[in-house]
């Protein structure tokens, strides 16, 4: 009789003669799953999954698995570098973290004393837990202008569940959902912030009904047991036309609204507004689908709704995240064990207080970048990108001189690439730290070498909202490579913030850690700590918003001068919108559809999981196909009113033949020419950053609704060369 | 003799890929080059396909498919072999290819009704899932199988038993009560 046991560390141990098993968690997306590293002769051997792990319980996506190909990889940075030639020229220099600190404290503090401190600007992409370090830094240096992807990616969700239901609302799925409604996420194979798919997973298997509202068809659209195939940007009005049917059904908690909602008579007379007739026309979706997702979700319970970006990067950014909440709302489920939990953190220094946003002085937080536009995105610290590439490029309303990103890759990831190439171009100063060369930090003067996550202590995941810090411990050294923390901590002392940081980053996550009673050594003694959980919290003290209810009607946006009830907005461009515009560009473009083993523009360089997807695809429906004369694996050319990429077509029957979908934020690391192609296969020179085509409330960038145009590529034709 | 045997649930499957890049990095150990599309792709013995979307009963389905050597009972790639490279291991039940056997000739490649043997340009050779039998006889879990899979749809057992497993979900139970890590899987032998 053999007998077998997951991730059995013993037996890995003596027969791989491994000498070293070191627990941390992983952060190759947002992080958060609890790995086993394998250590032989100093060097990571291989990572595995912890299967006592609350978060991932053992299992592990690719990006996980192939962490260690980014440490050791050729390409990785090792040394601060200063650039000698042009930008985009390759030519560096290998200097010391002395000088490559000085330079850029020197230029923070020149543009401070010339121009204002808001014209150093800080910048991070998705969530690499820098987040509070780097914001730490800007509001100490009086800069209001620290930009993130946090226009359009989680900010909103954060933000709209601060002002409608007091925090950011996650499916509860330890306590077994007994229906999911996934909408406009698949937690399968994205990066997703809070819970991963497995528990998602779990929950399936333990018997939960499952409703998937997605354009295309996916793996669980495939499964459940309904699927709304809406249009690209009609979640607002799919939202709105499930709300009616659920109000006008009588299938709501009317003892929960009565006493917890405030807004009622207003809210429903909005959603009246959305019969669904009408709200079918907008969406595409068969009205008797709408109904029978509605009567599921709301007679199910407990039920929760797994969302994702893909309602946040749109017009109607805000009102379709206040939309899903007041759904979760108005069917009972909110802070009830199984459905939506409002969980809290365990009792450390926050986000908040550690990002010192109090210090920021009404003065310089008045200066915000878009803030008199976008100004419930400001009111959370978070600009749009477009805003900064203005006030570069035209030094309005005051100029930008610096840049200093962290993690970030803009050139890929931000809409209208060729608008983002031509600020990073202009920017008198920009440092970039990151793990290697891309696109962005081509263009820097000062690139600095940034440690991996196996090369790091730290308090993970205190970010998120799903009540869990779980303990990062460093494997292995890299070169010189320094993790975000310790650089900013380094550097802070460089601009004369000295008193408000550490000597060294152990104390700050002491500090961080201190409400909690332990500190890092302490945490460092297990894997994770859990915050108290708690349910209906709201029966004794409400809800954590200004009327102490879950507001559908936002008193916080009244007052900032939106429309507080939420709507449907149609996207800019469109069938609708823009006839004449779609009379050329026929096809609605979804971009961003997640591709197993990369995370946005990271990992396109690690065998593999580049090997999972090689070339860059745009997802085309057999009929289209046919009538543009495109077969499966052709290179084909996508143009926009913006501008034109090249993409390999892959035949796609699970969607509207009026739609495409493209993966984005493709570049060739591959590509020894400094630019490494990044406007090639650029899925963002298709996107557009005009603000008047953003969310109004807060700057969100349309990623899932632009128009375009595909033919196949001619012989021999270059795009761009 | 014994039987071992991994089997995917490929209704639970997502798609995700992580059993590639987990045979991948037992298979391919400290192998930390750049991506350089002129090399060989990394050794992986197993591959996740679409199947779909197409219309099954009237309605559109999608599916992902993995394509993995099945260690028949009756291996036609060993009877395809002239040099005998390939064998089914008495003891575990295991198809072997033996490396140092294969002279290329690619006979077992069209003889797998699975499509589940790859011919290797960079060396010339024939390959395949061996279970990770050096793990398997050492009793560690196949590195795919080693509860990597988010859908938890990847099952290594007994073959008389897996069958059961994947219907009873064993694992379930365990999950639920947070004892993953000291769940047993027992083969008999």
């Amino acid at each position: 009789m053999y007998e077998f046991r997951y991730s059995n560390v013993q037996r890995e141990m003596e027969v791989y003669g491994y000498d070293e098993m070191v627990k941390t968690s992983c952060r190759g997306c947002h992080g958060g799953c609890g790995v086993y590293v394998y250590v032989k002769d100093g060097k990571i051997a291989k990572i595995q999954g912890n299967p006592d792990h609350p978060i991932n319980h053992g299992t592990l996506c690719s990006k996980g698995l192939a962490a260690a190909q980014l440490v050791y990889s050729p390409d990785r940075l090792k040394y601060p570098l200063k650039r000698v030639g042009p930008k985009a020229s390759g030519k560096w220099e290998r200097i010391s973290w002395d000088e490559a600190l000085d330079t850029i404290a020197a230029h923070i503090l020149e543009y401070k004393e010339k121009f204002g401190p808001e014209s150093v600007v800080f910048g991070y992409g998705t969530g690499r837990e820098n987040e509070a370090v780097i914001y730490r830094i800007a509001n100490l240096l009086g800069s209001p202008n620290t930009l993130t992807a946090g226009h359009f990616c989680y900010g909103p969700r954060i933000s709209t569940g601060i002002i409608t239901i007091g925090t950011n609302p996650i499916v509860d799925y330890e306590n077994l959902p007994k229906c999911v409604m996934l909408w406009g996420n698949n937690v399968t194979t994205v990066n997703a912030d809070e819970y991963k798919g497995e528990p998602f997973s779990v929950a399936l298997d333990a018997g939960a009904k499952l409703i998937v509202v997605d354009p295309r068809l996916t793996r669980p659209a495939a499964r459940a047991d309904v699927w709304l195939q809406l249009r690209p940007g009609t979640d607002g009005a799919l939202a709105l036309g499930m709300l009616n049917y659920i109000i006008n059904e009588n299938l709501y908690d009317r003892e929960f609204c009565e006493n917890f909602t405030f807004g009622w008579d207003e809210f429903v007379a909005r959603v009246n507004e959305y019969p669904l007739d009408k709200v079918e026309k907008i969406t595409w979706v068969p009205k008797e689908k709408i109904m029978e997702a509605a009567r599921l979700f709301a007679t199910t319970k407990p039920a929760g709704i797994q969302w994702g970006v893909a309602i946040e990067q749109q017009i109607n950014c805000v009102d379709n995240d206040r939309l899903l909440m007041c759904i979760m709302a108005l069917t009972g489920n909110l802070d009830k064990p199984g459905g939506q939990a409002l969980f809290r953190t365990p009792k450390v220094v926050n986000v908040g207080q550690f990002g010192a946003h109090g210090f920021l002085t009404p003065a310089q937080s008045q200066k915000r970048l878009g803030g008199d536009r976008f100004r419930l995105s400001s009111r959370f610290a978070i600009i749009n990108p477009k805003c900064v590439w203005d006030a570069i490029n035209d030094e309005k309303p005051y100029p930008v001189k610096m840049l200093f990103f962290i993690s970030s890759n803009p050139m890929m990831t931000r809409p209208n690439a060729k608008d983002v190439y031509k600020a990073l171009e202009n920017v008198e100063f920009m440092a970039v730290a990151d793990f290697h060369h891309t696109p962005t930090t081509e263009l820097a003067d000062i690139v600095l070498p940034a440690a991996h996550w196996l090369e790091m202590d730290y308090v993970g995941d205190f970010w998120k909202r799903h009540g869990y810090i779980v303990t990062r411990r460093k494997v292995v050294q890299t070169g010189e490579c320094r993790s975000d923390h310790e650089m900013l901590n380094d550097l802070a002392h460089r601009i004369g913030q000295g008193e408000m940081w550490w000597d060294n980053f152990e104390q700050a996550m002491d500090y961080i850690l201190s409400p909690s009673g332990m500190n890092w050594q302490d945490l460092k003694e297990v894997d994770y700590i859990r915050g108290e959980v708690k349910y209906f919290k709201y029966l004794d003290n409400g809800f954590s918003t200004p009327t102490r209810k879950v507001e559908l009607k936002s008193t916080i946006l009244e007052k900032m001068g939106y429309d507080p009830i939420p709507q449907h907005r149609e996207p800019p461009e469109g069938p609708y919108t823009t006839p004449e515009i779609y009379k050329d560009y026929p096809y609605i473009l979804i971009t961003g559809v997640r591709i197993p083993g990369f995370f946005h523009s990271e990992y396109q360089g690690l065998p593999w999981v580049r090997e999972l997807s090689k070339d860059p695809l745009v997802q085309i429906h057999p009929e289209a196909a046919a009538k543009e004369g495109i077969k499966e694996g052709d290179w084909v050319v996508l143009e926009s009113l913006r501008g034109k990429v090249r993409m390999k077509a892959t035949l796609f029957a699970g969607m509207d033949p009026r739609i495409l979908s493209a993966q984005h934020a493709r570049w060739f690391p591959e590509d020894k020419d400094p630019r490494h192609g990044w406007e090639r296969s650029n899925i963002s020179v298709l996107l557009s950053d005009a603000l008047e085509e953003q969310d109004p409330t807060f700057g969100a960038s349309n990623l899932k609704t632009a128009l375009c145009r595909i033919r196949p590529e001619y012989p021999k034709e270059a795009v761009h060369e | 003799m014994s039987n071992f045997k991994v089997v995917f649930d490929e209704k639970s499957c997502w798609g995700c890929r992580a059993c590639e890049v987990a045979c991948k990095q037992e298979k391919n150990p400290f192998s930390y080059d750049a991506y350089n599309p002129e090399n060989p792709d990394s050794t992986c013995h197993l591959s996740v396909r679409a199947d779909g979307p197409k219309e099954v009963d009237g309605t559109l389905d999608f599916t992902w498919r993995v394509t993995i050597c099945k260690h028949c009972d009756d291996p036609p790639c060993a009877e395809a072999c002239p040099e005998g490279a390939i064998t089914k291991d008495p003891a575990t039940g295991i198809v072997l290819l033996d490396s140092e056997k294969c002279i290329g000739c690619s006979l077992c490649v069209e003889a797998c009704p699975y499509d589940a043997i790859n011919y290797n340009d960079s060396n010339g050779k024939a390959s395949k899932c061996d279970l990770c039998y050096n793990r398997v006889i050492n009793g560690l879990i196949p590195a795919c199988a080693d509860n990597v899979c988010l859908a938890h749809c990847v099952y290594f057992g007994d073959e008389k038993d897996i069958g059961e497993m994947i219907k009873e979900k064993p694992w379930l139970k365990h999950r639920l009560e947070g004892t993953l890590g000291s769940m047993v899987i027992t083969v008999e032998g």
